[in-house]
Order: structure tokens, then sequence, then C-alpha cells
């Protein structure tokens, strides 16, 4: 079981997740190496927490899946940013900037 | 919002949902696997790395299964709106295209369901919607039986139950009366009033909407004269002035100071305007005025008192009474019965019955309806096979049928309001006095939530036959034969049929029913009154008994009938104290000399009536035998009485009445007198055509003189005499109002109001249902000739005569009809017993009404089917052959 914050660690990772789908459309898998690339490892996520953001997401309409077949031929459930879901990312991110931005000006030292 | 999708998604069982989890996972697992064992990782290792990168899977599986289950259950029910707004706009569409048939069938659904509505609400307003009175159901109406006397009680008896009785909140009497009400100018003006004690209105538990009500002890004697009055009388003659408050009034000659008003249809009873306190001397509240019973008595249960105990208090009390006063009170039981029951009593079968007439009205309107799905059904079957074939379901298919058959009802249950609110105000206008309940009759949220549900159901009702029928496999083989669909399958028609038969049962059970009320109607108006009513005119005067003493009274009704007589057109003129069917009452009983005292409950009882000379002759009364009161009949001459034939052959059956004596407890005679019967005249029905005429007693009004009057006056034209015979009371005293000015005609017309009202309501219906199930078999028959034509063709070219070819339709039509006509005399026959109480002079089996019934639906059911025989006859072989 994760020891971090769960209400932090969802927000957060839905955010990462919807940005790993406005790149374009997604299996769970590629969404995975996606976050863990561009983080250089530094966040360590497992996959678990990943996939119940998925599917939340999809449950909340920011998403939609559809099964198809992968490079490989194997059948796999593909996920697509849906125009809400873009538009909440765009908004969740402006809020993310904001509140990195007000972290960051507090623990510049002065 | 859920995305939108360009083709449906199949639904998903739970099982499904899992095995989709679980396919996602291991893709996950097996794409991390290949990845690690790319970099070089060994594949036993790499398989333990990738489950251990991937964390807790079975918390996962359960979250996303439960996530999964809700998009699953939203999905479906986005999938379910969006087919029911298609299936809406499909059905729209459809009916659009057929314009006749969609006007036909929302015309004969407006009707049925409109009728419905418009008489679900005077049921509603009248049986179902509790009185306007907190707790209602706690109102009691206090009833006393005894043979021989009416149902009215004394001031005793109230004492008796405001001191004995423990689960009641109050008792109170009621005594109507009449309020002239005198104003500075213009005539003065008469109301309906109720004498009440005190705690009447508390015992109503309303509110004054002005002022207050009566205080307790303003129902004493020597307490000073108040009056509450009715929103109604308040707005009509006071412009709704708050200022009324306090003010005095002239009512019946005495000042009365009004105290408050009440709200409008928040009093009992309804027609009643004015209330004022009734104050019992103190002979009447004596033992000795025990036998003198002329009140209402009214109660409310305590509310924590449970209601079938204080109703069975009310019994014992009066049988316990009967004990303290064994003479009095011999089998006089009382009965305690709730205040809405006793109004509406006999109101509930005749309205129920004219409810169960609407209903099949309905039935028949569904009926036809279905029948002209079924036609469409049948044209639409290459339709409905071509969106079969293309993958509808059976279930899809039957929902969008029924939701085209909904659709129709609602907008026919819409259109029937319209037409119920207009049908409401033909209704109420037309309505008896009797049901002056109905008059606040309203389509309220009762009536339209009920609407709505009766459209819907019709539209169930009517639409599952023709959507059943849409069976996919026969459907497929409709597709397969050429997409004609023209071929209609035997069981189709078959269903046709049998609904064109039914609905022709029905209409010969409304048929019959509405025989049986206008045959009785008939039945009773042709009933001899006794008198005769043509180009008499009446009219009612109550004078002041402070201004008219019984000299003064005297008098003027000696200058009243000499001032008539002299008014242009008239013959002959009278006065009595009531004329026949004015709903008045006034028994008394009496003695018969030469006879032993009878015990107090066995007396022998009549009506009274004093009249002047002329009355008789004026109403068309014939004097049978001896003579009819003279004008010698003055004070000083001896006081003698004239009898009718019903008082003879009651009280002397085996001897003369003229020569008898009598002697009448009605306290104006003294002691030990008696006065001989001099006359005898013919029976009038004074309470009704239906009813026996009541053994009376006709006495000079000059030796003894009356306050109440009305004056009868026979002439050529005796509606043109009505303002005369006010101008008349209005020179003589403007103080005295005159009211119920009708002729004797108009009040029998009045007294069979009710008859008429619910023979003519069940009447309009019948005929409904006629031209319905005549429309009916017409479409049938019709539909069956236009499937036939080639087939007819082929007979004529085989040389069938045209006569044949008529024959053989009508023959189809008239089986049908004869079919129906039997089932429907059979259940007339079997249900007719429930209308025997509502019937006079006529058998609920009555074989001529039955006979006419039958004959009437034979005829229309020829005409019916001939029409389409005409067009079969005329069949041209060439055309018909070659057009298939």
């Amino acid at each position: 079981m994760s020891s971090q914050p769960l209400d932090l660690l969802q927000g957060t990772l839905d955010v990462l997740v919807l940005r790993a789908l406005a790149w374009g459309p997604m299996h769970g898998y590629a969404v995975s190496r996606w976050i863990h690339e561009r983080t250089d490892g530094v966040l360590t996520i497992e996959d678990a927490p990943l996939y119940k953001s998925l599917h939340r997401l999809e449950r909340a309409g920011y998403v939609a899946a559809e099964w198809g077949l992968s490079e490989k031929n194997r059948r796999a459930r593909y996920y697509t940013l849906t125009p809400t879901g873009r538009r909440h990312f765009h908004a969740e991110e402006a809020t993310w900037r904001q509140y990195a931005a007000a972290v960051f000006k507090v623990l510049e030292p002065a | 919002m859920r995305p939108r999708r360009f083709f449906r998604l199949p639904w998903r069982t739970a099982r499904q949902i899992r095995a989709d989890i679980d396919d996602e996972l291991q893709f996950h697992i097996a794409e991390r696997v290949d990845a690690l064992i790319a970099l070089g990782t060994a594949p036993d290792t790499a398989r333990a790395q990738a489950l251990r990168e991937f964390g807790d899977i079975d918390d996962a599986r359960r979250y996303i299964d439960a996530v999964d289950r809700d998009i699953e259950a939203a999905q479906r029910r986005s999938d379910f709106m969006s087919d029911l707004l298609h299936d809406i706009a499909y059905a729209a569409r459809k009916l659009r295209a057929s314009p006749g048939f969609t006007l036909a069938a929302i015309a004969t659904l407006a009707l049925g369901i409109g009728a419905n509505t418009a008489i679900f609400s005077v049921v509603n307003a009248v049986l179902l919607r509790p009185l306007p009175f907190p707790k209602s159901d706690r109102i009691m109406r206090i009833q006393f039986k005894q043979q021989g006397h009416g149902d009215a009680s004394t001031p005793m008896d109230l004492v008796d139950y405001r001191t004995q009785a423990t689960r009641f909140a109050g008792f109170s009497t009621m005594e109507p009366t009449t309020a002239n009400i005198s104003r500075d100018q213009g005539d003065a003006e008469r109301v309906q009033a109720l004498r009440v004690n005190a705690n009447w209105f508390e015992l109503l538990r309303v509110t004054p909407l002005v002022g207050r009500f009566f205080l307790p002890g303003e129902d004493q004697q020597g307490a000073p004269a108040v009056a509450v009055m009715s929103e109604e009388l308040w707005r009509r003659d006071f412009s709704a002035d708050p200022a009324i408050i306090g003010k005095t009034l002239r009512v019946n000659a005495k000042a009365v100071t009004v105290v408050g008003v009440v709200a409008a249809n928040k009093h009992y009873p309804l027609t009643v305007e004015m209330w004022m306190p009734k104050q019992f001397d103190a002979q009447e509240l004596s033992d000795a005025a025990r036998g003198a019973r002329w009140l209402g008595l009214v109660a409310r249960v305590k509310d924590d008192a449970d209601v079938d105990a204080a109703r069975a208090e009310v019994t014992r009390i009066s049988e316990a009474m009967e004990k303290r006063f064994p003479e009095d009170f011999r089998e006089r039981r009382a009965t305690a019965v709730p205040l809405h029951d006793y109004m509406v009593g006999d109101l509930r079968k005749p309205l129920y019955l004219i409810l169960g007439a609407v209903v099949l009205v309905l039935l028949i309107a569904c009926a036809n309806v279905a029948n002209l799905l079924l036609v469409r059904a049948n044209a639409r079957e290459s339709e409905l096979a071509i969106r079969a074939a293309l993958g509808a379901g059976r279930g899809r298919l039957i929902r969008q049928l029924m939701t085209e058959s909904v659709l129709l009802a609602i907008v026919g249950g819409g259109v029937g309001v319209l037409v119920a609110k207009i049908g409401m105000t033909k209704l109420l206008s037309s309505a008896p006095a009797s049901l002056v309940m109905a008059q606040h009759a309203s389509i309220d949220a009762t009536t339209l939530a009920l609407t709505a549900f009766v459209a819907i159901a019709t539209g169930l009702l009517f639409g599952v036959l023709p959507a059943l029928q849409a069976n996919a496999r026969q459907l497929a083989s409709t597709l397969r034969a050429g997409g004609r669909g023209q071929n209609t399958r035997p069981g189709a028609h078959r269903t046709k049929q049998t609904i064109v038969v039914a609905e022709l049962a029905l209409a010969v059970v409304l048929l019959s029913g509405a025989g049986l009320l206008l045959r009785s109607f008939e039945r009773l108006m042709s009933v001899d009154p006794g008198f005769k009513p043509d180009g008499v005119l009446t009219m009612k005067v109550a004078l002041p008994a402070v201004k008219y003493d019984s000299t003064a009274a005297r008098n003027l009704v000696a200058t009243i009938e000499q001032r008539v007589r002299s008014l242009p057109g008239v013959d002959r003129s009278g006065v009595a104290t009531y004329v026949p069917l004015d709903n008045s009452s006034y028994d008394f009983t009496f003695e018969i000399r030469g006879r032993p005292v009878p015990r107090p409950s066995d007396e022998p009882a009549s009506e009274v009536r004093q009249v002047t000379p002329e009355f008789f002759s004026a109403m068309g009364i014939p004097v049978v035998r001896g003579r009819g009161i003279d004008a010698t009949d003055i004070p000083t001459a001896p006081h003698v009485y004239v009898v009718n034939e019903a008082f003879a052959k009651k009280f002397f059956p085996n001897a003369d009445a003229v020569g008898q004596s009598i002697r009448m407890d009605w306290g104006r005679d003294p002691k030990g007198a008696t006065n001989q019967i001099v006359g005898v005249v013919g029976d009038v029905h004074s309470f009704g055509l239906e009813d026996a005429p009541e053994p009376t007693v006709y006495a000079s009004l000059a030796q003894y003189p009356a306050n109440g009057l009305t004056i009868v006056a026979r002439s050529a034209a005796p509606a043109t005499l009505a303002a005369a015979l006010r101008g008349v009371m209005r020179d003589l005293d403007r103080d005295v109002p005159v009211y119920s000015v009708m002729t004797m005609r108009e009040r029998v017309d009045a007294s069979v109001g009710a008859q008429r009202f619910y023979a003519s309501l069940i009447a309009i219906f019948a005929a409904v249902a006629l031209v319905l199930a005549a429309v009916g078999l017409y479409g049938v028959i019709a539909y069956a000739v236009s499937q036939r034509t080639h087939e007819l063709g082929v007979r004529v070219a085989l040389g069938a005569t045209t006569d044949r070819i008529a024959r053989m339709v009508i023959g189809e039509g008239l089986a049908l009809t004869v079919t129906g006509v039997g089932i429907g005399i059979a259940a007339a026959l079997v249900f007719g017993h429930v209308m025997a109480s509502l019937l006079f002079g006529v058998s609920a089996r009555d074989p001529l009404t039955l006979t006419a019934v039958v004959v009437a639906l034979g005829v229309v059911s020829t005409l019916a089917s001939w029409l389409p025989a005409r067009r079969a006859a005329r069949v041209d072989p060439l055309v018909a052959m070659r057009g298939d």
C-alpha cells in the first residue's frame, strides 16, 4: 500500500495522466512508460494507482476508452482525451502552475 | 457528459467487465515483461519485477471493477434516454406522415379521455375530496330512526348528548330557516339561513375570514342578536367591505349585528348564506317537549377518541334514553353518520354509474384506435420487416410501436383536457340542485394526474395488440413475399373482428343503460302530478313575524288575493302555505274522534297545508267529495278540514271521511276541540313524481293564518306575470322579499332535474359509443373489402351478381353485429340490476328497451356495412384482377 497522502497523489496523478493523453491516444502501459520517462525516474509511480486513475477519468467523462490492437498485435485498451477532458486538463494545468510558482516563491532564498 | 459515440457499444455483463479488466492488466504485465527481457533481465525475474512495479493489483482490480460498473450503468441510462428520444422523434414523424389517421385517433381519444376527465373531476369534488374542514372525517351527523318519524332531533336530545357523551368534542343543533335582509333602497333579499348553537363553527373548525364567530352564551335567551354571513353574500351585497363587522342589518324585521364572515365554500351547508344562534326557551328545554322533533344534530368526535367507539356511544345513549322515556323513545335509535357520507348518500350510485359509462366510452375509443393501428400495422409491415432485417430486435420494434401509441394517447389526453374544460362548463350549468357540491369541481392536480395515468394506460392498452402482432419472424416472411405486406394474415383480421365485437357489446351495454334511464324518465314525466301545472305561476313570500301577527297576516292575504285576481290575464288566484314539489314538509300527528288514543309513537300523522278558497281551482286540484275550503270558512265560523284521497283511504278505509272529526296536534286549537272533515280533494305528488302522494290535510288560511306563503295565479301567459306579481308585493310592503318565483311547470321540471341530468348524460355517452362502434365496424368491413378486391373481382368475373356480392359483405358485418349484440344483451341482463334503484316504473330487464337497442344497433350496423358493400359490388373484375 502507498504511504503517501492519497488525495494529493490522486490529484497529481490525474493531471499527469491527462497530460500524457493530451499528447495522443495511448494504452495504459504507454501512459506508464511516458510518465516514467518524462520524470526521469524521480517520481516512482506504481501502476496500480495509474490504472485506477484512468478508469476514474473515464467515469468522469474526461477520457474515452476503446479496445484496439497494440504494435505487437495484442488486445489493448486505448484511452483518448475527450473535449471535456482537454478543457479540464487545461484548467488543472493552470492551477498547478500557479501552485508550483507559489511554492517556489516561498522556497526562494530571499 | 458522456462522450458521444457514432455507434452503440453492446452492453456488458458483470462477468464481461471483470474479463475486460483482467485483459487490460495482463496486457500491461506482458508488455512490461517483454521490455525487461529486451533490456537483458532474466524471464523469471522480469515477471516478478513487473508485478512489483505494478503495486497492489488485487486492490486495483476491485477499485476498477466498481468504477466500471458505474460507467456501464450510466451508459445504459443514457442509451435508454436516447432510444426514447429517438423513438419519440420517429413516432412523431410517422404520425405526421399520415394526418388522417392521426387526427381520427387523437379526436377519438380526446373525446374518450376528455369525458373521463370531466366526469372524474365531478366525482372527485363530490365523493372523493374530503370536506374542507380539518379532520372532517370526525364530523358526524346524528340521525334518529323511529317508525313513523323523520330523522330529526329535539332540543332535549342536544342536552342529553352534551351531558352523557364522553367521546365528543361538541354537539350543535341546526335549524334551516330563511333570512329576509331589508335594505334602505331596493327590494329586500331573502337568503337561506341556519340557526345553530354558538359552538357551530368550532365544531367545523373553520376560522373567520373577517371578524369573529359566535361567542359562548350567544345562543342563550336574552343574548344580543348576532349573525355570521358567507363570503358569497358579503361580496355580492356588501362589496366585500370589512366595515360590515359591527353593522346592524334588519333581518326578518329585527335588528341583527353582523359579527363575522365565513370563507366561501368553507361552510356547511353550502347553500346557506347566513348563520344565527338558536336560542331555546325553557319550554323547549323540558321533558314535555321531547316529542317535537325538527332539528338537525351535528357533532365532532374528539381527536384522541376512536371514531367507531364514538359512533357506538351515540347509539348506546339513545338506547339508554329509551329506558328513561319508553313512550317518546320507543325503538328510537340514533346513529352517527360521517357528515360527508350524509351529504353524498344519494349521489354515490348515479355518479359511479356515470363514471362507469364514461369508462366504457373510453374502452370503445381504445378499441377503435387499436383497430386503426392494426390496419396501419398491416400497411407498414414492409417498413417493419426492413427494420427487423437491419437488426432491430422484436422488443425494439414493439417499443417503437408502443411509443407511437402512447404518444398518440398523450396528445389525445392533452386535447382531452381541453374537451373536459369545455364540457365541464356545460355539465355544471345543467347539473341539478342536489349536485351543489359539484359546482366546486375543477380540473385540479388530482384530476390531471389521473388523466395522465389514463392517457398512458390507454396508449398501452390500445397499442399492445398491434405491437405484439409485429412478430419479427412473420415480418421476415413478409419481406420475402416481396415487401408488399398486403396479404393480411388471417389472424390479424380475426383480431380486428374480435375488437369490433367487443366494441359492439360495450355499446349495447351503454345503450341499454341509457334506454332504461330515458324510459324511466319518460314514465316519470307521464305521472299525473294531481294538479294542472301549465299556466300556473307561483311566488313565495315570508312575512316577518314581528311585523305580522295573525290578524295582520290574514288581512294581507286577503289584500294580496284581491290584487292578484285583478291583474290583467289572471283567471284564478289563491294563497297557500306550501305548494306541491316545493320541497317543504309540514307534518303533525293527529287524533281521530271516536277512536282510542294510541300510544305516542303510534299516532297517525299527516301533512298540513293552509289554503284560500280559490287555491284548489287555481292549482287544478279537483274536489272529489263534499266541498273544498270556502269563503265562509272565516275565523268565527266552525273550523273545518279538507283531506286528500290518500288521507281518506289510509285512515278511513271502510268509512266516508267526510263528516269525521279530527284534532291536529299543532297547538292552534282550543283544548279538546275537533274539526270536521267537510270534503275530499284529489291527491297531488307533493314530494316528487316518483313518490306516492302523502296523506294531507287542508285547512282554511283565514282560520289558521301563516307567515310563510305561496301566491298562486293561473293565467294564459304565466311567465309574463312574474313582474306584475312582484309589483303587487312591493306596493304592499317593500320589506317583504319575494322569492322562488316559478311556474308549476318549472317546479315539475326541477323536481325531475336529477333524473333528467343523469339520463341525458348517459344518453350522450351512449350516442358517442354507438357512433364509435359503428365507425369501428365500418372500418373493419371497409378494410376487408379493400383487401379482397382481387377475390371479389374473380367472383364477379365468374358470374356473381352485384346483389350477391353486397349481400356477402353485409353478411359479414351482420355476423359481427349479432355476436356483439348477443354478448352485450347478455351483459346488460346480468348487470342491469345495479341500475334497478335508479329506475322508475321500468324493469332493469325491460324487454321493450332491449328490443329497441337491438333494432337500433341492427340499423346502424347494416348502414355501416352497406357503405363498403356498395363499393364491393361496383368492383370492376378487369381492374381488380389486373391491379393485383
